[in-house]
């Protein structure tokens, strides 16, 4: 399994972080929403702090992909992440925070 | 720091492919943005004399509002009092004309508003030159010419490859961190040399770097940001936009010079410079001022807002007010600040000038490691000549870069000498002539020949600047400080001379298999 890592299988990581990474922003920011109590407008300050999250979030994990051993261990890990994440943003009270 | 070595190869090859992709990209990018931390004195530099009689005092301003309205009925739905007159800002009074889409980025006809002698209504279209504007815009579609909805998502993804070139540059130098930091091996060994330099600008301007990457991907993908928040969570976007609808001017405002003293008494430190009179929700009068406090950073480029009941002049809205803003609002606007360099005044706005420089001379620096590295790595496969598209990347490592800087030179030249009829069109046209003009010259004289040829043409269009300002006279200095774009232009040129010599002499004594080697006497190829 110690395979070594290649930049060889870069289509697939880097897909996996570009979609997934997209979707696990997505998730931050609605994480954020909710524990930050953002009301209706997305716009107020706090809304836009939460849209901001999304850069750092997508960027690292496009960035970070990479060190995954392989494509479907890139797809899978970042799934679990996004399963975790919006666990927590949609399961308790609907997806109205 | 010890890292697993083929996590370092892997990151190796990651960094030369995403660097190579969106390199030249972000040199333009870099380079634009540079040049824009002066936006507000270039434009005052390339602004011809003001035709218009001068402006009015603030007292007399509501004459000259009320005889505009009466001539001008659509400038009631929002018109701007300028408070400092300089040939940037050359009337008190302004407004646009423009609708829809065009108004949303800032298009449409300006129109400038003075008195005579006499008193009699003067009106002038356009006026202050537009050159200042192409750079940023240049700046922000990282030189790409495309309407901006198509050039902004491609500058989104060149800002995300330049996160990946970060984070895998960062990876590849932290093994040999220590012994690489302080070395710098000015010597036999050029390679060594570029990389030396590469990774020392790369390192120590890391956190400028991380916040530029960061901002551009928000900068280009707000809307679907928000979008995809809106469609996943509800809630609408705003709390509904101001409509715009025409009314009468707004009646029982305070004089601007009753406003500019309450705007001042409640936020000293703060200077006004532009009161932006509009019609808010059901035609109600709304007003805004903008204005500037070096103490803090500001929201848009060059100017921070606050919202003012006109009746009153007591300020409403602080979210966009420097040094008045709550927590949220104001690490909202830092994100910004920290993009525009707009804190801290000019020790800031040279600070920037000169970190934007060595970025582009970062991404220059890796074009060329890039470029070096496939001739080692041909020459070890077997390959004497090198291969075309090596050639190619060359050139254009040549042709961009140097035909980016010509052109905005020339175009800024320009506005000098064509005065009044310089517009936007036009300074486009004038880049994209001469940006084109330089690659495809890099492209047909290869790497080698071109270089010298091309840093020389980039010298020479730098000194067309100063040269332009002492053909057209010390008319346009409405300031003496503006002597400071001439001087900084002449230096830069006197840097481009240098390389241009250095390397001519590198062509002439390189390393023969070098793309920058053309030496007259070798044995022609086959």
């Amino acid at each position: 399994m110690n395979k070594p890592l290649s930049s060889k299988d870069w289509f697939g990581k880097s897909s996996a972080g570009l979609i997934l990474g997209f979707t696990l922003a997505l998730g931050a920011a609605g994480l954020f929403q909710r524990l930050a109590g953002v009301g209706d407008t997305f716009f107020s300050t706090k809304g836009q702090f939460a849209m901001w999250l999304m850069s750092p979030v997508w960027a690292m994990t496009l960035s970070f992909c990479f060190m995954f051993r392989s494509t479907a261990r890139a797809w899978c890990w970042l799934a679990v992440a996004n399963l975790a994440i919006w666990a927590i943003v949609l399961l308790p009270g609907g997806s109205h925070p | 720091m010890k890292l697993p070595t083929d996590l370092v190869r892997m990151y190796k090859e990651i960094h030369g492919w995403v660097g190579i992709i969106s390199g030249l990209a972000l040199f333009v990018a870099f380079y634009a943005g540079a040049v824009t931390m002066f936006e507000t004195p270039l434009q005052r530099w390339a602004s011809p004399p003001p035709a218009l009689a001068s402006a009015p005092s603030l007292q007399r301003t509501p004459e000259l509002v009320a005889k505009a309205l009466a001539a001008h009925p659509e400038a009631a739905k929002g018109y701007e009092i300028h408070l400092k007159i300089d040939s940037a800002n050359p009337a008190r009074m302004s407004w646009t004309s423009a609708r829809g889409e065009e108004a949303e980025h800032g298009g449409g006809v300006k129109h400038y508003a003075s008195l005579a002698p006499d008193g009699t209504l003067q009106v002038a279209t356009g006026g202050p030159s537009e050159v200042a504007q192409f750079i940023d815009v240049l700046h922000q579609q990282v030189g790409l010419p495309f309407p901006h909805e198509i050039a902004m998502p491609i500058m989104g993804a060149i800002a995300l490859l330049y996160t990946i070139a970060l984070v895998s540059g960062l990876v590849v130098l932290l093994p040999s961190l220590v012994s690489d930091l302080f070395a710098l091996r000015i010597g036999k060994n050029v390679k060594r040399m570029w990389l030396d330099v590469h990774n020392v600008l790369g390192l120590f301007s890391l956190p400028f770097h991380i916040i530029m990457a960061l901002t551009a991907v928000v900068f280009a993908f707000h809307d679907q940001f928000y979008g995809a928040q809106g469609m996943v969570f509800g809630g609408q976007e705003r709390a509904g936009r101001a409509a715009m609808s025409a009314a009468a001017p707004p009646r029982q405002s305070l004089s601007p010079v009753q406003l500019v003293q309450r705007v001042k008494a409640q936020a000293p430190g703060f200077t006004p410079e532009v009161l932006v009179y509009g019609q808010g929700r059901g035609g109600l009068p709304s007003l805004r001022v903008q204005g500037s406090d070096a103490r803090h950073g500001m929201r848009a480029p060059t100017y921070g807002m606050a919202g003012i009941d006109p009746e009153t002049g007591a300020i409403t809205a602080t979210d966009y007010m420097p040094g008045m803003q709550d927590g949220w609002s104001a690490t909202i606007t830092s994100f910004f600040a920290l993009h525009f360099g707009n804190f801290g005044g000019n020790a800031i706005r040279w600070s920037y000038f000169l970190l934007g420089l060595a970025g582009a001379f970062l991404f220059y620096t890796g074009n060329l490691l890039w470029v070096e590295s496939r001739r080692k790595k041909e020459r070890k496969a077997g390959a004497v000549e090198q291969t075309r598209a090596t050639k190619i990347l060359g050139a254009l490592t040549v042709g961009v870069p140097l035909g980016c800087i010509a052109g905005i030179s020339l175009t800024l030249a320009a506005a000098k000498l064509l005065g009044a009829s310089a517009s936007y069109g036009l300074h486009s046209a004038i880049y994209y002539a001469v940006f084109l003009g330089a690659t495809a010259w890099a492209l047909s004289r290869g790497a080698a020949r071109s270089g010298a040829e091309l840093t020389l043409f980039a010298a020479l269009s730098m000194l067309a600047i100063p040269v332009s300002s002492l053909l057209a006279g010390s008319r346009w200095f409405d300031t003496a400080s503006l002597v400071l774009v001439d001087t900084a232009a002449l230096a830069l040129a006197a840097m481009l001379f240098l390389a241009a010599r250095t390397a001519k002499k590198r062509a002439r004594q390189g390393p023969r298999d070098s793309v920058w080697s053309h030496r007259e006497e070798g044995p022609q190829p086959v």
